[in-house]
């Protein structure tokens, strides 16, 4: 198994690989590598509900390059954007957050920097959970909140009690976590990361490759 | 200052702010040992939490204010001593769970404070699995803490707390939203830590559930301390000011002249049956306000639904509820209880059966449009604070739905005691004056059916008394009600009908002694009958020698 700075390094690798490419059929051929080990991980389903989200926002961004450039420059940044996304979905999907912010700390990285990281992260899920929380409040007072421009201007009755959570939700975790002895130096960790032999084997094949297609094919 | 003190206070007083016109907290003098099973209680306010949160060194280090007198945690002062290094003495658990647990798995969340300590591998792993076998929570390793279910998620707190091998550990109301199998669970296990020699201090409202198991009390009363001693002599006669409700037993010793008090009803079992005394301390059932020959105003037709992310199945629920009815609906937690609100609201759609309203079915209807018939308020107001003032907040649901009543939006304010506050900012309220607000704004457009999602959890005495007063007059003015509630105690008081859930399905629709009569029904929605009724029952039926 493979260290997560290992994967970490890779990922970098992936994605300077995809921001350099300029050839369209390199870019899709990128895209269907990394669709291919999407579907090896078992996580297509989580990666279609993603890509729902991402679509419109490739769209706007191609579109945008398209109009202030060219179409075939328009087509490559949105393949680009997608790609490169593809990316981190793949490494995210392959790593626990808590386990590279740890390993990250073995590495020398203070701390709070990693656990700010890692934590991040974990805040996401809370954030939704507590839109939804806030969403159905409302609805059930019957202000309409679905998208589009008619409820635009309700759209206060949702970001301000979230903003105000999300910073009530932020200072219960900080109090929580000092609780808990965050601020403690000399911490010890449960895991142990080593990097071994494969993994300094992976990172140079990885980042050889790339420098090899980036001199040879893909620009 | 006791010799095998842990924590002690001198003339200690604190305000979170310089400015504050007085202290929250003001002239405290407290001992506490590791022998200490000790129960903090007093109103909401009144400075319970601030006290538990410098035991610990959250105040003054993280929360800064001005911090006045003596404190020291074994036998370091609070002042010049890190919350880093009193972490693992004072243990400390908050109110909500939910932004305690910041781990991806039960595992990490236990591993978290140990790593903190910078203990070496092997002994993490020691105090891992003896913490995760002190709390019975084997089976929760690897799964995420935000997942839990709330009981759950406070065992987990207690096991990560529970590693450290704090000499006092510190709980913040560990017993609100939860459910009696839960409550009875994490008592249990705090009596064991009590036995084993950690010294237990609890912030309670709800005394019935903290009084037996604890050595001691302390009331506080508007920031000092009122009362310290055996809980059982202070609530024999307990000051009016201090806004506390002894629990039944304590309340029946004390008017028999029982010495040494009883601590459990299980004490007053024995003694010679007294029903006069009983019904004179609780009140009886709640009437029914129904008036005869109205048509429903809610009709729930063999409902089902499916389960959606996280929430339990609803298997052929129906049931009928009427202009002037106060019905509770009552099961554990992941009864299916709030799932079937957000039926009734439109908020989840069944896959079977129907829900009409008014006589309207509501099929499909957008949410906004049944808001006009069902008010729902929901446990956290703070989901809906967007406006600058209480009065504006309470007009913004009528206002969204063309439904603007000025008059009752002006009753309203004056029937919830909201009038003085009406310019006040909803954020800068007190948690039950939010839930005031919430209730108003429920019922602003007027609607057929108010619904209550858990009302009263984390609410004081008062609290509790006063909206069951506002329910009381609503019933009277022919508004039908739903409560959703674990509080059998407010529940058999409150409503004369309750509806008893388990597993999404309905087990029982009557009358609450009726439902509490049946110990196999009781025991299969994983519920207690309350104190007032099962010493009635044993008085009546002459099983009281048992």
């Amino acid at each position: 198994m493979l260290d997560p700075r290992t994967k970490l390094l890779l990922a970098l690798a992936c994605g300077t690989l995809v921001a350099l490419t300029r050839k369209q059929g390199w870019l899709l051929g990128e895209w269907a590598v990394l669709v291919i080990a999407i579907v090896a991980m078992g996580q297509l389903k989580a990666y279609l509900r993603w890509l729902i989200m991402l679509i419109p926002m490739t769209l706007f961004f191609g579109g945008i390059t398209w109009w202030t450039a060219d179409r075939i420059t328009g087509q490559a940044a949105a393949l680009g954007l997608m790609a490169i996304t593809t990316v981190f979905f793949v490494f995210f999907a392959s790593i626990e957050p808590e386990d590279l912010g740890n390993s990250l700390v073995q590495s020398g990285l203070p701390f709070p920097v990693a656990f700010v990281m890692t934590a991040a992260l974990q805040f996401v899920p809370v954030v939704s959970r507590k839109a939804r929380a806030v969403v159905e409040a409302q609805q059930a007072r019957g202000i309409v909140l679905k998208p589009g421009w008619r409820s635009l201007r309700n759209y206060p009755a949702l970001l301000v009690p979230l903003l105000i959570q999300a910073f009530q939700t932020a200072e219960s975790l900080a109090e929580a976590m000092e609780a808990r002895g965050f601020g403690r130096s000399g911490r010890s960790f449960r895991k142990a990361y080593r990097m071994g032999g494969l993994d300094w084997l992976v990172i140079a094949g990885g980042w050889g490759l790339v420098v090899v297609l980036i001199l040879y094919g893909v620009r | 200052m006791i010799d095998n003190a842990i924590i002690t206070a001198r003339n200690l007083s604190y305000r979170y702010r310089n400015e504050d016109p007085r202290p929250i907290l003001d002239g405290i003098d407290l001992d506490i040992t590791a022998g200490d099973y000790l129960l903090i209680t007093g109103r909401s306010g009144s400075g319970k939490s601030t006290l538990c949160r410098i035991f610990n060194g959250l105040i003054p280090h993280f929360y800064g204010g001005v911090l006045e007198g003596d404190v020291f945690v074994d036998g370091l002062p609070i002042r010049q001593t890190s919350v880093a290094a009193l972490f693992d003495r004072v243990a400390m658990a908050f109110q909500n769970p939910d932004t305690q647990l910041f781990c991806r798995s039960v595992e990490q969340e236990i591993v978290f404070g140990l790593e903190s300590l910078g203990i070496e591998r092997r002994a993490i792993e020691a105090r891992l699995a003896s913490a995760i076998e002190a709390v019975g929570i084997g089976a929760l390793r690897q799964r995420a803490p935000q997942d839990l279910s709330g009981g759950e998620k406070h065992l987990v707190l207690i096991a990560a707390l529970l590693a450290l091998r704090p000499r006092v550990l510190v709980l913040d109301e560990p017993f609100a939203n939860l459910d009696p199998g839960n409550v009875r669970r994490i008592r249990g296990l705090l009596r064991e830590l009590h036995a084993g020699g950690c010294g237990i201090v609890v912030c309670e409202h709800r005394l019935s559930r903290a009084v037996p198991d604890a050595t001691r009390m302390v009331v506080i009363h508007q920031g000092c301390i009122a009362a310290d001693g055996d809980p059982h002599q202070i609530l024999a006669h307990p000051d009016d000011t201090w806004g506390l409700e002894p629990p039944l037993a304590t309340r029946l010793g004390a008017a028999l002249g029982l010495n040494p008090l009883p601590r459990t009803i299980e004490d007053l079992r024995p003694i010679s049956p007294r029903t006069d005394l009983i019904d004179g301390l609780s009140p009886p059932l709640p009437p029914k306000m129904v008036q005869p020959g109205l048509p429903p105003v809610l009709a729930v037709n063999h409902l089902s639904s499916r389960a959606a992310a996280r929430a339990p199945l609803l298997k052929d629920i129906h049931l009928t509820l009427h202009p002037g009815e106060c019905l509770a609906i009552v099961g554990s937690n992941g009864a299916g209880k709030t799932t079937l609100l957000r039926h009734l609201l439109g908020l989840q759609r069944p896959d079977k059966g129907s829900i009409r309203i008014d006589g309207h079915e509501i099929g499909k209807m957008p949410v906004s449009d049944v808001a006009k018939t069902v008010g729902l308020a929901f446990q956290n107001p703070d989901n809906q604070f967007f406006r600058f003032t209480v009065e504006q907040e309470i007009r913004v649901g009528p206002e969204a739905i063309g439904h603007l009543d000025a008059e009752w939006i002006a009753e309203l304010m004056t029937l919830f005691q909201l009038t003085p506050y009406r310019s006040k900012a909803p954020y800068r309220l007190s948690g039950g004056e939010k839930k005031r607000v919430a209730f108003a704004s429920a019922l602003a457009a007027r609607p057929k059916v108010l619904a209550l999602d858990e009302p009263t959890a984390g609410q004081d005495f008062d609290f509790r008394r006063n909206l069951r007063t506002f329910l009381q007059r609503l019933q009277t003015r022919g508004q039908a009600i739903i409560i959703v509630t674990h509080d059998l105690t407010f529940a058999e008081r409150t409503a004369g009908r309750w509806l008893l859930m388990a597993e999404g399905r309905l087990l029982a629709d009557g009358r609450p002694d009726a439902i509490m009569a049946d110990p196999a029904l009781m025991s299969r929605a994983g519920l207690e009958a309350t104190d007032r009724f099962l010493l009635k029952q044993w008085w009546q039926t002459g099983d009281h020698h048992a």
